[in-house]
């Protein structure tokens, strides 16, 4: 991956903010493509662990959406 | 008869490439006409099916043989300009009309200058300005009415002057209340409070600056949790309400500026300059919906709503036809989800016996063990026809996915969704033997079943199977950089493969519910309740604690409509008693609840002895009593009565009743005060239909309602208007200012500030009705049996206040009456039979209810009894086991678990797991954003 490309980890609760994604999707909205997507069931799923192994893993930022 | 939408529902995908090229253009009715849309169109982006139409007016193929682009464009195929109108004819045992209504058109107004003005608009108009998907993007300004990037010169110099309002206006009862300029004698019911909700929220989107002012008669607020809202309106949001009809309105042609004349409540003329106007139309019944009732033969009133007894609320004049929604009297949502639930229970009493004789049963594919084989994943890409294709390119996505660890089959596939993709699916997983399924496709929130379903046809157990969203996600706010959005796809299709990889077959626990259930409460709402789920054939167990049924309704007169209660009540409790179906427990207390939905036992208490009832469901409908008034020398003098009072002395035809000279009703007796904020909701028909009676009884008798708001809404302002014209003398006051009663031998002197002369005025009366407030029975013991909430007033809270009015968050237990909040004798029997239908839901599906396979288990060896699970969990559903080799150790009940995690994030120990998204899958996840170099 080029250098200049950034990775956003986004956990996007099921039933709000992933719902939402979607319908930026419907609504044909534009925005950069540096996110990554990962569904979780509710935001009180998540886990400090999982922000952690994410900066681990190399992202540039964590949104926790919910 | 089936109107043709020129578009093949079951080929339409909705990607909206029809919509980028066609040429037609019509008025955009989901915004209020304030935007265009083209002739091929989908109604609103959230429409059921989301399927596309055309509109045969306007497009150019179906009106001059032209175009035709859209045919070109359509990737599925999926237009037909030869579709024809279809007559299909259904066999049906019950009717439900839900026809709704259309917001009155005030064009016809002159005063208000509503088709001239551009700064007038509708209410329907402003809701759609203040939303973000309306036409300004929620952004409020003036001249709203103008195309975004206006194209005519004259648009294009009113655009220039288009400037953020800095004060905005609402004119109340536009098209309501009214029989001099329309014939809507009726109150809409809804105005009030949506227009105090739209003031709300344009000074949130305008900053505090915006000045509102709501011109108003009555304000009307009698919803649950409404009157707290218009105090806040008032005194935390500063929105100014005037009481006062504004004559009209004149313009300023340069600026568009409004200027209106009134006359305040002093009686002062006042002049005024806002930057927009408000109407807040009314409700109005279709001259279609009249038509189909005539054609239907069913009654209506002489507004066109379909008239409905009190004591069957949902049932029209034809049998086996029933209404519900803003047809049958306007009405808010709340009262509309309550009247579907109701006329879904009263047309299925009517089928009770036929129930599931026209089902058939899906035949089921035995599942494959997978359980310890190596995965064997295969991921289908999706093309969506261009939608993902045209800016992914999928066939190198798929070649990538072939590359990908545990993945034997990587296969690109126009359109997954289409039922040959499904069946060729199920033949590669069969051939294939594969053991896990990655669909890369668009949202799994709509598509997820479907491909879960294709996996049970393929004898895999669903849970063995990832989505992800290289749709919505990707190629839709992408495109304009393919080769980014084919990395991401990528990096998303990775993603999902590892995630599989970890997937395990799920097992969905049954639900075993016991088809019994417990109504507690024997009032009108408890009984119709107990009526309902009999006679679909539920074993009912009502439960009162004083020793006849009937509650509150035994102490009732009459009707808003005129209805004898007495002898609707007696017919009601007869059924009751005389059902096999029902058992009456009364002198009975409910003394504990044990288990949970499906498998309820309680305790009760009869006559000092306890008896253990097994259930399934309960629904709580204790009600609420009259208050007992502390003011207005209630007590001291039997001259001063209550509502209740009153209604007992006109049941038993009282002689007192005949030599009343003069009676006063005061409205708002402990109700919209600072110890009790809310309204009462009944007390002013009930006045106002006792005034009338009194003046029935004696034409002289000399009858005042001194009142804050008059609130008889819907078609109870007939009653309001009836009485003002039979000489009921209406006198407002302030809750500063209240009346002062004193009590002399001869006659009772009521002394208040008349608001018209603002001088005190005193009334010589010898009955005196005070309408004491609706207090519910604020049960905590029982809030505290079935986990259910109280709020600050002591009414139970719903699960939720539009969509779920007649049931708790609390699976299995249900909510009906007075107890929910105060409710006249319709609305009390709708919610009873709206808390049967909900009830249903779940008996019905006695041998199906399954738990889903998403929830947490806890691995008991790693537990450490910490309780945060217990303490953290909003469904009670951890706890510890009483018993059994793991005793002490914590357990998550499966029925009870909604699957969010919040326990499996809060465990300590790592002892909680969460199926389906445990922490080692969204860990694989995680380890799976970058590739592995």
């Amino acid at each position: 991956m080029a250098d200049d490309n950034i990775k956003i980890v986004s956990f996007l609760c099921n039933w709000c903010s992933y719902g939402a994604a979607d319908l930026a999707g419907v609504s044909r909205m534009e925005y950069p493509a540096d996110i990554r997507v990962i569904r979780i069931p509710c935001s009180g799923r998540m886990s400090p662990k999982f922000i952690l192994s994410a900066f681990r893993e190399g992202a540039d930022a964590v949104w926790v959406s919910g | 008869m089936k109107k043709p939408r020129y578009v093949r529902e079951d080929r339409c995908i909705a990607c909206g490439a029809c919509t980028e090229k066609c040429p037609g253009k019509f008025d955009d009715k989901y915004n209020a006409d304030l935007k265009a849309q083209t002739a091929i169109y989908v109604e609103y982006p959230q429409a059921v099916p989301l399927k596309y139409a055309i509109n045969p007016d306007v497009c150019l193929k179906l009106t001059k043989d032209k175009c035709g682009t859209c045919e070109e464009v359509c990737p599925a195929d999926a237009i037909d300009y030869t579709m024809t109108e279809e007559t299909l004819s259904i066999a049906a045992g019950s009717i439900i009309l839900a026809p709704g209504f259309k917001p009155f058109d005030p064009s016809k107004f002159d005063n208000y200058q509503y088709a001239n003005f551009p700064n007038v608009v509708t209410s329907m108009e402003f809701e759609r300005i203040l939303s973000a998907t309306g036409p300004t993007m929620g952004h409020v300004t003036t001249f709203p009415k103008l195309p975004a990037n206006p194209k005519k010169k004259k648009d294009k110099l009113l655009a220039q002057k288009r400037k953020d309002p800095k004060k905005i206006a609402w004119f109340q009862c536009v098209g309501s209340r009214d029989v001099n300029k329309c014939d809507n004698p009726y109150c809409s019911s809804v105005c009030c409070m949506y227009a105090v909700k739209e003031a709300i929220i344009a000074k949130e989107h305008a900053g505090g600056d915006l000045d509102c002012s709501i011109f108003f008669m009555d304000m009307r607020t009698p919803g649950k949790e409404f009157e707290k809202y218009y105090e806040n309106a008032k005194h935390k949001h500063g929105i100014n309400f005037i009481r006062s009809r504004v004559h009209s309105v004149t313009e300023d042609p340069e600026t568009g500026d409004l200027f209106i004349q009134y006359v305040d409540e002093m009686g002062q003329i006042v002049k005024d300059t806002y930057d927009m106007i408000v109407l807040s139309v009314g409700l109005e019944i279709t001259q279609q919906t009249r038509d189909l009732a005539k054609k239907l033969g069913i009654d209506l009133t002489e507004s066109g709503f379909a008239k409905t007894a009190s004591f069957e609320p949902v049932t029209t004049s034809r049998d086996g036809i029933y209404v519900s929604g803003v047809f049958n009297n306007p009405k808010d949502i709340p009262e509309s989800v309550l009247d579907a639930s109701a006329a879904a229970s009263a047309a299925g009493d009517a089928l009770a016996e036929v129930r599931n004789t026209l089902t058939k049963e899906f035949p089921v594919v035995p599942e494959t063990n997978v359980v310890g084989d190596r995965p064997n994943i295969g991921v289908f890409i999706c093309d969506c026809g261009s939608n993902i294709a045209g800016v992914v390119d999928c066939p190198h996505v798929t070649e990538y996915a072939a590359t990908l660890p545990y993945v034997t089959v990587a296969e690109e596939t126009t359109y997954a969704c289409s039922q040959d993709a499904q069946d060729k699916m199920v033949e590669i997983i069969k051939e294939k033997g594969l053991n896990r399924v990655v669909v890369a496709a668009c949202t799994p929130k709509t598509h997820e079943p479907l491909f879960q379903e294709t996996l049970k046809n393929a004898g895999l157990n669903k849970y063995l199977f990832e989505m992800t969203n290289i749709r919505n996600h990707n190629s839709w706010v992408h495109k304009n950089n393919p080769d980014i959005a084919t990395d991401k796809a990528k990096d998303l299709v990775r993603m999902a493969v590892a995630k599989a990889a970890l997937a395990q077959p799920l097992k969905e626990e049954k639900i075993n519910v016991n088809a019994s259930v417990m109504v507690v409460g024997g009032g009108l709402a408890g009984m119709t309740a107990a009526r309902s789920l009999a006679s679909q054939g539920y074993e009912t167990h009502l439960i009162e604690k004083k020793d006849c049924l009937g509650g509150e309704a035994l102490k009732l007169w009459k009707t808003a409509q005129g209805e004898d209660v007495q002898k609707e009540l007696d017919a009601l409790i007869k059924e009751i008693t005389s059902n096999d179906k029902i058992v009456v427990h009364t002198n009975t207390t409910l003394e504990g609840v044990d288990g949970f939905v499906g498998n309820f036992t309680s305790q009760l208490k009869t006559d000092g002895k306890t008896t253990a009832l097994e259930h399934g469901v309960a629904v709580l409908a204790t009600g609420a009593k009259a208050l007992e008034p502390d003011e207005y020398s209630f007590g001291k003098d039997d001259r001063i009565i209550r509502t209740l009072d009153l209604d007992k002395m006109f049941k038993e035809n009282d002689p007192k009743l005949d030599t009343v000279q003069s009676a006063v009703f005061i409205q708002c007796v402990g109700s919209r005060e600072p110890q009790r904020p809310y309204c009462s909701r009944v007390c002013c028909t009930h006045s106002v239909d006792n005034a009338i009676a009194l003046k029935e009884k004696n034409p002289e008798t000399d009858v005042f309602i001194i009142y804050r708001d008059i609130r008889t809404y819907g078609e109870r302002e007939l009653l309001y208007k009836e009485a003002r014209e039979k000489g009921v003398i209406f006198i407002r006051y302030d809750v500063e200012n209240k009346p002062e009663v004193v009590v002399e031998e001869e006659c009772l002197k009521i002394t208040l500030t008349d608001h018209v002369l603002n001088k005190p005025v005193t009334i010589h009366a010898d009955l005196l009705t005070l309408a004491a407030a609706l207090v519910p029975r604020k049960d905590e013991r029982l809030a505290n049996f079935f986990k259910v909430p109280l709020n600050d007033e002591g009414f139970f809270v719903e699960k939720h206040a539009k969509l779920g009015p007649a049931e708790f968050a609390t699976d299995g237990v249900f909510v009906a009456g007075s107890a929910h909040y105060p409710k006249p004798v319709n609305e009390a029997i709708t919610q009873g039979r709206a808390a049967a239908s909900r009830a249903l839901t779940l008996l019905a599906k006695k041998d199906s209810l399954f738990t889903s396979g998403n929830i947490a288990s806890v691995d008991v060896q790693k537990c450490s009894v910490c309780g945060v699970c217990i303490s953290i969990c909003p469904y009670n559903a951890p706890s510890f086991l009483a018993e059994g080799r793991f005793a002490g150790k914590a357990d998550v009940n499966p029925v009870l678990c909604k699957g969010c995690g919040l326990c499996v994030a809060s465990c300590r120990s790592g002892a909680i797991h969460l199926r389906g998204f445990d922490t080692n899958q969204i860990l694989s996840q995680i380890f799976a954003l970058d590739e592995v170099s």
